[in-house]
């Protein structure tokens, strides 16, 4: 393992990659924290550039705006009330009181200072984790590498529907898409009505633009708020790195919001909103008299689900990197950006490309060491982004979604699929039905398909050895567990609507 | 009953329908006892049909919350924003990336609020001629030529 680490270290720290970390978070922490754009929307601009870059370098860029992106989310939620992703919603419950008291820097230093280590807990346990975990998966076979796809499957739809048959739905139409082109087994054409650009399926990246991208644009023309009231605010900024008391007062609610948001991140689908709600519950009962009761500032309630989110990122990438399995839907892009260079995560990609796999690690590494420096250095320039003007910024990446299908295979007919899949995304969302579901099935499908085939020819047609084999057993217990505590849940919170 | 999760349903029923067809007439290449390429589609077919005919009785049912809709103002200018697509995917290819992107830009600006006409135009032109020095200069992307760049 030292070698392959090392290895990776000088991958990741060849000055190419670490520029490239550096403006993946400053791009992070600036689309982060711009009401109305996400993570996924950010990633979406820098797509194109990924496929002409060096793999190493690609994903330096990716985690870069992954981790600044989570942080960028909770300057938006501290500064505007308005979380700039899901995931720093619950840092505005005592962010934003502190602004509004002339003490912004202090909510924000301590924001940054919270990410940081909990960003690091997480690489902490990526790096521990990971290789083992990919051990372990490589004696997998294909019944179980089937299971465990369907498991990631069944979760995440349980988790990102508030319907369970609409979840469900979205994950079948997205199956039903993957069949598209030719089967993975016996290479048959499938549902290409004799056209050539069919032949390969439709891409996943294709999809993605198309699925997130526009029905965001679409939705931002209903948003009128704009970043202009932050800088009534920015006039009373205050000391930004935190005091002695504030860090001790930090202690106890970021290792609760580190160890939460690590482990919630490496369950697929429970994401950062829910780490970050549940490790703001356990800190307030955790602290016993706060100088400022929660919800009106208390410094416990920005540290707790501000660790608690950043340590989503390195949770995630755990199961992504050992078993190919993407927890959300930023995970499921690092799978297709890497899968465009013709790496595919999971546990053959230690055995077979351990620099690059330890080059991952550490580069998430650097993502976290720049979020802090680039914050604390440049907090008061960085906030002053959030007025970037929307009529200006939202066109730009309506081209900018273009030309990330087109450069893809320099094709027209990929801009259509982008289009076709807008169209979609703007029905599902009129729908209330999630995108997120159709879109890891896009990744997943292809898998599941082929280990289930693969399997029953092994078996001669015996469907036993999906039950026999202790490990799918178990994954496929759990996925049926994960379906039955999703109609049970779905029932309490929708009033008996399945 | 729930309007949108009926017309949903019906639609699903309708591509269900089309898939399973589809999946029926798709050739049968497989080694004995093992499953070949309508196999999978074939699971799907099975989903898709349980799946939307629990959603077309929930809807008779009545029992989904509609969610909420644009406001009307919106609904236009994004029926605008997504004609403006349309028509801009229309013709790139012959117009070329930069002659196409100038006024969809510019429409988009609009539709965005902007209602400055020198600011519309200002970024209609430097906007796409700076992605595509970027673009093509800079990262050797090339982008639909068209009679133009």
């Amino acid at each position: 393992m030292g070698d392959f680490l090392m290895a990776g270290f000088s991958q990741a720290t060849a000055p190419s990659s670490l520029i490239a970390t550096a403006i993946g978070s400053i791009l992070g922490i600036v689309v982060g924290m711009i009401p109305g754009m996400t993570i996924s929307t950010g990633i979406i601009i820098v797509l194109p550039l990924t496929f002409v870059l060096d793999p190493g370098i690609s994903i330096a860029l990716l985690l870069g705006l992954y981790v600044g992106g989570m942080l960028g989310g909770s300057f938006a939620a501290i500064m505007l009330n308005i979380p700039g992703t899901p995931s720093a919603a619950a840092t505005a419950v005592d962010g934003h009181p502190l602004v509004e008291r002339g003490e912004a820097g202090r909510a924000l230093g301590v924001a940054v200072i919270a990410s940081f280590i909990g960003g690091l807990f997480s690489c902490l346990c990526l790096l521990l984790i990971a290789p083992r975990l990919a051990d372990v998966a490589l004696g997998f076979r294909a019944p179980d590498l089937f299971s465990l796809v369907l498991l990631g499957l069944t979760v995440i739809c349980s988790f990102a529907a508030k319907s369970w048959i609409k979840g469900l739905l979205a994950a079948a139409i997205g199956l039903a898409i993957v069949t598209v082109g030719q089967d993975p087994v016996m290479g048959t054409a499938r549902f290409t009505f004799g056209s050539t650009d069919l032949m390969s399926g439709v891409n996943f990246l294709t999809a993605l633009i198309g699925l997130f991208a526009i029905p965001q644009l679409i939705g931002n023309l209903a948003s009128t708020e704009t970043g202009t009231r932050v800088l009534r605010t920015t006039a009373r900024f205050g000391r930004v790195l935190p005091k002695l008391s504030d860090l001790r007062r930090m202690r106890v609610p970021v290792a609760i919001g580190s160890v939460v948001g690590t482990f919630l991140g490496v369950l697929p689908g429970a994401g950062g909103p829910i780490a970050a709600f549940l490790s703001y519950d356990y800190a307030q009962k955790a602290t016993k008299n706060p100088p400022e009761p929660f919800g009106s500032g208390a410094i416990e309630g920005i540290a707790a689900p501000e660790s608690a989110n950043n340590a989503v990122t390195g949770g995630a990438l755990v199961p992504m990197m050992t078993l190919g399995i993407p927890g959300d839907p930023v995970t499921a892009i690092l799978v297709g950006a890497l899968l465009v260079h013709g790496l595919a995560p999971g546990p053959l990609l230690f055995i077979e490309r351990p620099d690059f796999a330890y080059g991952v690690i550490v580069s998430f590494f650097w993502a976290n060491i720049f979020n802090l420096l680039i914050a604390l250095a440049g907090l008061r320039l960085l906030i002053k982004l959030i007025a970037l003007p929307r009529t200006i910024l939202m066109p730009a990446i309506a081209i900018l979604c273009v030309v990330g299908a087109y450069s893809l295979r320099n094709s027209v007919f990929d801009i259509y699929v982008m289009l076709f899949f807008g169209v979609l995304g703007l029905a599902m969302r009129w729908l209330d039905m999630p995108v997120v579901p159709l879109l890891l099935a896009l990744v997943l499908g292809g898998q599941l398909e082929e280990h289930m085939r693969v399997a029953l020819t092994g078996s001669q047609g015996d469907y036993s050895v999906f039950f026999t084999s202790p490990f799918s057993a178990v994954f496929l217990s759990l996925a049926a567990i994960s379906v039955v505590w999703s109609v049970i849940s779905s029932r309490r919170t929708a009033g008996g609507a399945p | 009953m729930a309007r949108r999760d009926l017309i949903a349903a019906l639609v699903l029923l309708g591509f269900t329908a089309g898939f399973g067809l589809l999946t029926l007439r798709l050739p049968d290449r497989g080694l004995p006892n093992t499953p070949g390429p309508a196999f999978f589609p074939g699971l799907i077919t099975l989903a898709l049909g349980i799946l939307t005919i629990a959603l077309l009785v929930r809807s008779l049912r009545g029992i989904a919350v509609e969610p909420a809709v644009l406001p009307g103002a919106v609904a236009t200018r994004g029926w605008i924003a997504i004609g403006a697509f349309v028509v801009y995917l229309i013709v790139m290819p012959a117009l070329g990336f930069l002659f196409a992107s100038v006024p969809f830009f510019a429409v988009l600006t609009w539709v965005y609020g902007e209602r400055r006409l020198a600011v519309v135009t200002l970024t209609s032109i430097a906007v796409p001629v700076a992605l595509l020095v970027i673009f093509r200069s800079g990262f050797q992307i090339l982008l639909p030529s068209g009679i133009g760049w």
